[in-house]
């Protein structure tokens, strides 16, 4: 069985390129718009690996690993976040909240995929 | 490949680590407490680990590392130092030392070494609260185990494996990242050939906590893979876990490779090994920051250990690849300390050589007017040929003798230091073109009047700091040396921006010591020119530095026994500037031959701007004037007859000017005829004729005539001096007979 992936972004074109390449990879894809969108979509199905931007409106990056983590389910799921620079200071944030894996835009989409396998083979 | 001598090193090193760890030991039992024998014993035991895994002698890896382990737990303090475990350890170490001399032998355990081997692997994993492996519950192996055997068992050699030991954080599992799924991704670089699950972490059940990471694994690993892609594999857990990656022999003798053939770049010993793939940034990093951490508590930065051992110590790299970047670093320091690949000569054997080049260059000059004569025309062409070789020997020759005259101007570095403070004076010393080539024996005899004149400039030409800043310069005076080629010679200048010359002190000071008359009309430039008069000092303390006031007038006879002039430009305010023009060499020259009634003269082509016929009523007006009209400027002229004094009438229906420049004066010399050029070998003149003014040598030509070698710094002066003659004669009269030359004795 595939692996399913969320992607969480505000910039839909970011999510088609990241969804297109991990779908070619033979993941399982689906996307979300801001945290609220992506906390709602997590009940209910099973995801194995979330992709997540840091700012992002209604609810930004950081606050959803946090909220994720409350759900039992997704207590030991693998985060990789995006930001556009190294912000040191939200990543130490986002480290103590749970996503210790960082990349920064931008990125090329085997780049992406590599990271991926390294968390979670399709 | 041969590994065989890095294998034979590594028996050697094992005896030797495997002797200091017993020692250790040994002291351990009269004092358990000795941290730092315990980390003795321990290193002992990890390099023996490290190195035998990159030979891949799995056997002595596998044993090594659960004694290891346990030392592992006595450095921590979690274990006793009990007289049964140094007994335990005594043992292990002997057992260590029979498995590397079965290797080392080719041979196969002895049964008692086996049963030996058994018994201690038991009472390790006992005292380490494991199992033994025939319980199996402890040790995962996700490998097929007869792929482990063919991999170890391969006369031991040609395991090509990388071997990677992992040890992860604790926190790993709460951020969402899976130990598996990192070897899973590791599993599509390459073969996961032997895994071992290391559970030593593990607490008691009680106590576990099962959202917490204890797991590490001992990976045994084929990949084509480079070092760095297989660190990239654990990027993301890289600061919580402890990773440690040595490379298969195959690929430590590619590093060595590699870095064998490094372009000869200054490096630091990090950038090599990263160059090389030995090591990773990250490591190199992580070495780094261990580095200071080191060197920080209250000690001094001479007691910082050097990268590449702590690189080692932290298993980063291999210490042969270390040696072989250390090794590098040096050959690149010794390659950039010898320059360029030299031969001592002994100076008299080439001076011998181009003295016999400078008679090859006169007999070839005869061949060639034999062949002329004759008009033969094969013998002709054939002469020619010989010409054209004979001068390029003879530049080949010379340029043996040409050095930098770089050398020679870094002496002053410490010079103008040293009496920039016993002045009180701010100086900096600028250098320009120090790789400019003169000939040795002129870097030779120019040290000295260089060393004046830079004294000289310091003490009187800069000025004291508060005189400076009063004038609106920089504190910080600033002295420069340069060297450049000009016109076929070479110029040496030594410049200040001090404050020029006084003219009005010089002009005061000659007249007061008798050198000009006090109604004499100098030029400015015949002004500066008296401080090169001798006994003319104008410095109002006469310091021990300069001051002896026959500073420049040496100087100036030291320059021009090279056949060098000096030239003097100075802006008041703004500094002076020396010019010293001396000729590439000393010894053969591009002459030009002119002739006056039956005598030959050579004058350096250097010096020849061009030649123009004197004839009809030019002729006479020239003559009655003493100057040619040349294209609307004044050229003077100086008649060679008239200057040397010479018997014999002027041709009748032509002479010949030939225009030399020498530094910013033209002249024209009137000779009879122009002879062509000729290459000339300068011979000095004997003792008796060195005074002559204007003539500077003489030379051989090839029909075995002899000709005066014309010196136009002394002819100009020659010249010049008909000119003060009309201006302010009384005044350069003194000037040169202070000097006490005779100027018609040619």
């Amino acid at each position: 069985m595939a692996k399913t992936i969320m992607v969480v972004d505000d910039s839909s074109s970011l999510r088609q390129v990241v969804s297109l390449a991990l779908k070619s990879a033979g993941y399982d894809v689906f996307e979300a718009a801001d945290g609220k969108d992506a906390l709602s979509k997590l009940t209910g199905q099973k995801v194995h690996l979330v992709v997540s931007d840091v700012n992002m409106p209604n609810m930004d990056g950081i606050t959803f690993v946090k909220e994720m983590r409350k759900l039992p389910a997704y207590r030991f799921t693998p985060v990789i976040m995006l930001t556009t620079e190294n912000q040191e200071a939200k990543k130490a944030e986002g480290q103590a909240a749970g996503a210790k894996a960082w990349m920064v835009k931008p990125f090329k989409p085997e780049q992406m995929l590599m990271a991926v396998s390294k968390l979670c083979l399709p | 490949m041969n590994l065989e001598p890095a294998q034979l090193a590594f028996f050697a090193e094992a005896d030797e680590l495997l002797t200091r760890m017993e020692e250790s030991l040994l002291g351990l039992e009269s004092d358990p407490d000795n941290h730092e024998l315990i980390d003795e014993i321990f290193r002992a035991a990890h390099t023996i680990k490290g190195t035998a895994g990159v030979f891949g002698f799995d056997d002595v890896v596998h044993f090594t590392h659960e004694v290891e382990s346990l030392l592992d737990r006595i450095r921590d303090g979690r274990m006793a130092v009990t007289a049964a475990a140094i007994g335990l350890l005594l043992r292990s170490k002997d057992h260590i030392g029979a498995l590397v001399r079965a290797v080392a032998e080719k041979s196969e355990l002895d049964a008692g070494d086996v049963r030996e081997g058994g018994e201690l692997m038991a009472a390790l994993l006992d005292l380490l609260g494991r199992k033994a492996p025939a319980a199996g519950d402890s040790i995962v192996e996700s490998a097929a185990p007869e792929l482990v055997r063919e991999a170890g068992g391969d006369d031991c050699v040609s395991t090509g494996n990388w071997h990677l030991s992992l040890r992860f954080g604790s926190d790993v599992l709460r951020s969402g990242m899976d130990p598996l799924s990192f070897l899973r991704f590791l599993g599509t670089l390459g073969d996961i050939v032997h895994l071992h699950a290391v559970c030593d972490a593990l607490p008691a059940w009680s106590q576990l906590d099962p959202e917490s990471c204890y797991l590490g694994f001992e990976i045994d690993f084929r990949s084509e893979a480079s070092k760095s892609d297989i660190e990239a594999v654990f990027e993301f857990v890289r600061d919580d876990c402890v990773i440690h990656i040595i490379p298969p022999y195959a690929r430590v003798s590619e590093y060595l490779d590699v870095i064998r053939a490094l372009p000869e770049d200054d490096l630091k010993i990090g950038e090599i090994l990263v160059l090389s793939g030995a090591l990773t940034r990250a490591e190199l990093e992580r070495g780094l920051v261990r580095q200071l951490d080191v060197g920080q508590p209250g000690e001094r930065v001479a007691q910082t250990q050097p990268l590449g051992e702590i690189l080692v110590e932290d298993g980063s790299v291999n210490a042969g690849v270390v040696d072989a970047a250390l090794v590098k670093q040096k050959q690149v320091k010794d390659a950039k300390a010898q320059e360029a690949r030299s031969l001592r000569i002994d100076a008299d054997k080439l001076d011998h050589l181009i003295e016999l080049v400078g008679e090859l260059v006169i007999a070839s000059a005869g061949v060639q007017n034999i062949s002329q004569t004759l008009a033969n025309i094969p013998l002709s062409e054939a002469s020619e040929v010989l010409l054209r070789l004979v001068n390029d020997v003879r530049d080949q020759a010379l340029s043996l003798r040409m050095v930098q005259i770089g050398a020679t101007f870094q002496r002053f570095q410490r010079v103008v230091r040293d009496v920039s403070r016993e002045l009180g004076k701010d100086i900096e010393l600028v250098i320009n073109g120090a790789e400019t080539e003169l000939d040795k024996t002129v870097v030779e005899h120019i040290g000295d009047p260089l060393m004046h004149l830079v004294r000289n400039a310091m003490d009187h030409g800069i000025e004291q700091t508060d005189v400076r800043l009063a004038r609106g310069k920089p504190a910080r005076a600033r002295l420069t040396l340069g060297a450049r080629h000009e016109a076929g010679g070479i110029v040496i200048v030594v410049a200040d921006d001090g404050g020029g010359l006084n003219r009005e002190k010089i002009r005061s000071k000659a007249i007061e010591r008798g050198l000009i008359s006090a109604d004499a009309q100098l030029s400015e430039r015949e002004i500066d020119r008296l401080i090169f008069a001798p006994g003319f000092s104008t410095a109002d303390q006469v310091s021990n530095l300069s001051g002896r006031g026959v500073g420049m007038d040496v100087v100036r006879r030291n320059i021009e026994a090279l056949r060098g002039t000096v030239e003097i430009h100075t802006v008041p305010g703004q500094g002076t500037t020396l010019g010293i023009r001396l000729p590439l060499t000393l010894a053969i020259i591009d002459g030009f031959l002119i002739g006056v009634g039956s005598t030959t003269f050579v004058l350096p082509v250097g010096v020849i701007v061009e030649c123009v016929e004197l004839a009809g009523g030019q002729r006479s007006l020239a003559r009655a004037r003493g100057y040619l009209d040349m294209r609307g400027e004044v050229l003077p002229l100086l008649w060679l007859r008239d200057a040397f004094d010479m018997q014999g009438e002027a041709p009748t229906r032509r002479e010949n000017v030939v225009i030399v420049k020498f530094g910013q004066t033209r002249m024209g010399i009137v000779v009879d005829q122009l002879m062509g050029e000729h290459q000339t070998v300068i011979r000095p003149l004997g003792k008796l004729f060195q005074a002559l003014r204007g003539v500077s040598g003489s030379t051989i030509l090839g029909s075995g005539e002899i000709a005066l070698i014309l010196d136009v710094a002394g002819l100009l002066q020659l010249a010049g001096r008909n000119e003060h003659q009309l201006q302010a004669g009384a005044a350069v009269r003194a000037l040169a007979e202070g000097d006490g030359v005779p100027t018609t004795t040619a």
